[in-house]
């Protein structure tokens, strides 16, 4: 996956809501929690309001390479 | 006064042994009598005589991320020792607190480090302390549905500062926390500028999950009369700063609006006076305003007050000895 693609893919990880809450697999969204729905979402998940916001944190590219050490 | 009362008192040299404890140290800086150490002395001595005066209602007055950087126990142990009567402090401090009570920690770091790469990791920097961004975001959590439960409790009630901290305080379990420990010894805690904080956050979040009638309501204003009525309440009132700021202004407005001053007062910054800022200011500055009496046990100390404080403290605490008890004031 090119660096552009793994930054513009619709993920939490990708989102302006997104705050770590289990680095760097799971974050806290506070857009959910001001719902009242569950908070704590996976970094690849995402919802309709996903807001594309370029944080140029290393989460996303962290979980993924984890995902891939997982699956070696 | 004459030529001889200007040479009355010479420096006497430090003489340093091993095994000293904290107050034999102390004492070698009481002989010098000079710069910080002559000051930290002093500062030890108005303590001491705070603690020792039962008629005297003793005010910290906490600004500056001591919490973060260490001294979260030793201020949870004053309190539960009577050793400090009130606590007033910026809102970050009882945040901090909160973040361990809840689970957190805060980590050693350094000054100089990539900050940018700080960021990219979800860590946040307070000068060589690092605090990861979950367990901000956990604490939030957990706050804020606290905001949630305890405004269900009050029912439109409009709280003050310190009634707040009592009702977080009173859902606690860490009796390492600062908030816990003032909730069971019943030290108020006032937090004059507490929407500066991560507070201001945690409502916001719990405003816009409430119904907005339903919402907690905190009145700024509501503590002023307690302050008043504590200093108004007691016979003799004593003040420790550490920083300045809006909390040191607090407790010396609440002495002024009393009618009362201070009688005595240990000031410890790294603040000048000279851009007028009242962090910085002279405790002989507040005497014009009448916040502290002209007569006033008192002493400013320049120095970082995350080592001055424990000094101090450890030193009184052996003076105080073991079995030194105070009721508390007022």
């Amino acid at each position: 996956m090119s660096e552009k693609t793994r930054r513009t893919r619709t993920l939490c990880g990708n989102c302006r809501y997104h705050n770590t809450y289990r680095y760097p697999d799971q974050v806290f969204c506070f857009a959910r929690f001001s719902k009242r729905e569950n908070p704590v979402v996976s970094i690849f998940y995402h919802c309709d309001e996903w807001e594309n916001k370029l944080q140029d944190c290393f989460c996303l590219e962290d979980s993924l390479r984890k995902r891939g050490e997982k699956a070696k | 006064m004459k030529r001889e009362d200007f040479l009355s008192k010479p420096v006497t040299h430090m003489k340093l042994k091993p095994n000293m404890t904290v107050n034999q140290i102390v004492q070698q800086f009481k002989n010098s009598g000079s710069f910080g150490a002559g000051r930290l002395a002093t500062a030890c001595d108005v303590y001491e005589n705070m603690v020792r005066d039962e008629k005297c209602t003793v005010f910290l007055a906490l600004a500056g991320a001591m919490v973060p950087a260490g001294l979260r126990a030793t201020l949870s142990d004053l309190i539960r020792k009577r050793l400090i009567d009130a606590l007033v402090s910026t809102g970050a401090n009882m945040v901090h607190d909160l973040i361990e009570a809840l689970g957190g920690r805060h980590y050693q770091g350094h000054w100089q480090v990539d900050d940018y790469l700080l960021y990219k990791y979800h860590i946040y920097r307070i000068y060589d302390v690092f605090v990861p961004e979950e367990d901000f975001i956990k604490a939030d959590e957990t706050l804020i549905k606290m905001f949630d439960e305890i405004a269900t409790k009050i029912q439109g009630k409009r709280l003050s500062t310190n009634q707040l901290m009592w009702e977080v305080g009173k859902r606690l379990k860490d009796p390492s926390s600062i908030v816990r420990s003032a909730y069971e010894a019943k030290v108020p805690i006032f937090l004059p500028a507490m929407r500066d904080s991560e507070f201001a956050y945690i409502h916001t979040v719990h405003q816009a999950r409430s119904n907005p009638a339903k919402a907690l309501t905190v009145d700024a204003f509501k503590e002023v009369p307690e302050l008043l009525d504590i200093a108004s309440h007691s016979e003799r009132l004593g003040m420790i700063v550490l920083g300045g700021g809006v909390p040191r202004n607090s407790v010396q407005h609440a002495a002024l609006m009393t009618g009362k001053g201070l009688d005595y007062a240990v000031v410890i910054t790294t603040d000048r006076p000279e851009p007028g800022g009242l962090s910085g200011s002279t405790i002989e500055e507040t005497i014009s305003w009448g916040k502290v009496k002209h007569k006033a046990n008192k002493v400013m100390v320049i120095g970082d007050a995350l080592i001055c404080f424990p000094v101090m403290v450890a030193s009184v605490m052996e003076r105080l000895g073991p079995n030194f008890r105070r009721k508390g004031n007022p």
